[in-house]
Formats: C-alpha cells, structure tokens, sequence
C-alpha cells in the first residue's frame, strides 16, 4: 500500500512538473495529449486512494526538489524521471483490476513515447544534463528507494 | 533367450507403431472439433478511430464470439507476458473491433484476437504487424459556411476532442493576403470575418493532430460573395419610378371611375344635332302649313285610292 501511495505522489510530482515547467522543454517539443495522461491518472488515484490505510504518509522532501528545478533542466530532468517510472515504478506494481490496468497501461505507454522524444533531443544537443538536474534526479531515486 | 528377446522387442515395437497409426486420425480429426483461429487480421484507421478486423469464423448454425487483447510497446518490453483485454471487445459477434479506446498512446501496439463458441475456444491470432497510431489517415475536415449579412460564419465537422483546426481564408483578388485562424474543436458555429460588401471570400481548412504531430491535407475552396451597394441603388431607382407612377395613375382612375358611375347612375340627356332648332319658330310654322296640305290630299287620295283598288 505504502509502495503504491509513494507511486502515486511521485506520479503526481511529474505531471505538476509537466505542466509547470514548460519553457525548459520548448527547445525540445513533444505532441502528447496531457489531458488524457491527467484524466487516467485521476481515475487511478481515486481507485487507489480508496483502499489506502497509509492516509498520513507524504513525500515532501520530494515535491520540494521538483519545485527547485531550473527550467534549464526540465528536460533534463523530465528525461530522467520518465525513465525511472518506465523502468522501475511501473515494474514494481502488479495491478490485477483490469480497469486501472488499462489507465496504467496507457500511462506508461505514454510515457514511453515522451522518453523515446526526449531521447532523440537529447542526440541532437537539445536536452542537456546540468549536475543540478543530475542531482535532484538521485534524490528522487533514493527517496522511492527508501 | 536371445532370440525370445529380439521376438519380444519386434512385437513391443510393432505394438508401438500400430498405437500410433491408430492414434493419427484421431489426432487429425480430433474426438472434439477444434474452433479455428479467426485469420486475416488488419486494423482500419481513419481520423483517430481505430477498427480491428479479420475473417469471421464460420460455424453453421452457430454463433461465433470474439475475445481482442492488446498489449502496448511498454507491455512488450517489461511484462510481455501481460496482455490487456480489450476495453469494448470481450466477447463480441462481429469480425471487427473498435479499438480507439484502448490504443491510447502513440506507441506501436499489438493486437490479438480469438474465437469462442460455448466451452471451445480457439487459438489465439495476432496481428502481424504492430500498429501505431500515427498512421492513422487524417482526412480534410468538412465545413459550412453560412453568412450572416456582412458575417462569414464557419461551423467544422466535430471530429473529437483530439482535432485541432486551422482555417485559412483570403478575398478572391490577385494579391490578396492570406488570414489564419486556429480552432480548438468542430461542431461550433464560428465568425470567421466580417466581409466588406462587394467582395468575394474564400476559405479552406485542416485538421491537426497533437497527440501524433500530423496535419490532413486542405480541403476545396469554398468562395461566397457579398452584394454591393450597386444593386440596392437600382433597386430605390425602380422603386422610385414606380412610386411616381402610382401617384399619377391613382387620381386618374379615381376620376375615370366618378365619370363612369356619374354615367351609370344618372346620365345626361344630350340632343342629336339633327333635332337641333337652327331657325326661327314662324319660319317652322310656315313651313309646316304647306306641308301639312300636301300631306292630307296625298293622304285623301291614298285612301280612295286604296278602296277602290280593295272593292276591285
């Protein structure tokens, strides 16, 4: 449970970081429907929240770090995240409903089509990694590992 | 004992084959007949809608239902072992799928479909060649114009919440500029120019994904014209003749009409000129005296006459 709240928050702090900072990624633009990704993220929230016991459990320190990112390092950093949700975060949850099945699915396809363009940026000079942006991804890791 | 061996072996093997010849036509047809898996898979993609289709299975009698799953490019390289039912296809009749819920990200998928009739299900058939999203074929999109007076009004088929569009319209004479406009969906009216009389404007639009980063190609020119101020002129021009018009035939109806009724109801009594008295009454009287003799001996004689002419 308290695997699936960190997920969750941590899910949560990548969408905010989406949605705010944008002029980091503008040198390196990708056509993905937000909309989508949010509204399947709400549905698995309220899913998954339902059935949470841990209700108090939050991760500040993480927010806190995401909120001091660069808009330099967005990209860099968003590349980052991306791949840690698509190599471990996912892996790490079974799901057997199949209805949040489906919108963790498409969450993680998603995120693996922005990873593939953020990839491609990054070959053409257009996404670079600052030891900031370095960083403040190793935080987040040893957070979820925690 | 050696000979008793090889004996024994021989008819062990014997034995063996004939188990076998025996077991080949079962196992070709089979105690239970096996439902074949549906074939020809292919997914039809038009506008962002998505239809997964194959040949039916054909079961005389029967009723056939289809089972889809789906698995995208993140489930193919982490957990291939998981494929997702498909959101609207869990046992349906038809040999086609509507999958444009479950193809939600612009990934290569893959698709696989199997056939069911009571307690047999058959194999599973997957589509040979994954399908992505942004190959999907992106049609010009259909639009109205309307005017309202001077307004040009345009209302674009509403292809979904993923359809931006963009209108480009220009007047219809050489050199002119061409204006762009972007609209968020379709199935709203939209002013697009208030449009200066006289003239003609034409527009043509197209469609852009962002999920996919495409756009369609342009639709056909539509032109519409506006009227000048010249017809209208024309137009007061007659009506101010016909006006003039009117106001001179109406009295003179009005009058020929008094004249016919005064002639109608109470007409004027004028004598002919040949009963007109030109002279003085003593040169009547005169006149009439000679004539009146003359008048009787005619008029003695014609009866004597006449008497004489009857007794005869």
């Amino acid at each position: 449970m308290k695997l699936q709240y960190v997920s969750l928050w941590l899910l949560g702090a990548v969408l905010v970081l989406c949605s705010v900072h944008t002029r980091g990624l503008r040198r390196c633009l990708i056509s993905v429907d937000m909309h989508h990704i949010e509204e399947s993220f709400q549905e698995i929230k309220r899913a998954i929240q339902a059935k949470d016991t841990f209700q108090n459990v939050t991760i500040l320190s993480t927010s806190e770090t995401l909120q001091s990112i660069k808009p330099l390092d967005a990209c860099c950093v968003t590349k980052n995240l991306l791949a840690f949700y698509v190599d471990r975060v996912f892996k790490d949850h079974q799901e057997l409903n199949p209805q949040i099945l489906r919108k963790i699915s498409s969450i993680a396809n998603s995120f693996l089509y922005m990873q593939k363009t953020l990839r491609r940026c990054q070959e053409q000079r257009r996404c670079h990694c600052r030891q900031e942006a370095t960083n403040a991804t190793r935080i987040v890791h040893d957070n979820y590992d925690q | 004992t050696q000979t008793f061996t090889m004996v024994l072996k021989e008819i062990w093997t014997s034995l063996i084959m004939w188990f076998f010849y025996a077991l080949i036509p079962c196992l070709l047809t089979g105690g239970v007949a096996i439902l074949p898996a549906p074939q020809n898979l292919s997914v039809h993609s038009t506008n962002m809608k998505h239809l997964l289709m194959w040949s039916p299975v054909i079961m005389p009698g029967e009723t056939v239902y289809y089972s889809v799953e789906y698995q995208g490019e993140y489930e193919s390289l982490y957990t291939s072992h998981i494929w997702i039912p498909s959101s609207w296809c869990s046992l349906t009749e038809g040999p086609k799928c509507d999958v444009t819920d479950d193809i939600t990200a612009t990934v290569p998928y893959n698709l696989r479909v199997r056939a069911t009739l009571g307690s047999q299900t058959s194999g599973w058939s997957t589509l040979t060649h994954p399908f992505n999203r942004n190959s999907t074929i992106l049609t010009p999109p259909g639009m109205e114009l309307t005017k309202d007076g001077f307004h040009l009004v345009i209302e674009l088929e509403d292809l979904g919440p993923q359809f931006e569009f963009l209108v480009a319209y220009w007047r219809r004479e050489p050199g002119a500029k061409e204006h762009v406009k972007t609209v968020s969906s379709g199935g709203i009216p939209l002013h697009l120019v208030t449009m200066e009389p006289g003239a003609a404007y034409c527009v043509k639009a197209q469609t852009f994904v962002k999920a996919i980063g495409r756009r369609s190609a342009f639709s056909q020119a539509e032109c519409v014209e506006v009227e000048g101020e010249v017809l209208p002129l024309a137009l007061a021009l007659f009506a101010f003749v016909g006006f003039m018009l009117i106001l001179v035939a109406v009295p003179l109806s009005i009058w020929k009409m008094g004249q016919l009724l005064r002639y109608s109801c109470c007409p004027v009594v004028v004598l002919p000129d040949t009963l007109k008295v030109t002279n003085s009454p003593q040169k009547l009287m005169s006149c009439r005296k000679e004539e009146v003799d003359a008048c009787a001996m005619t008029a003695v004689l014609s009866s004597e006459g006449l008497f004489r002419t009857w007794i005869r």
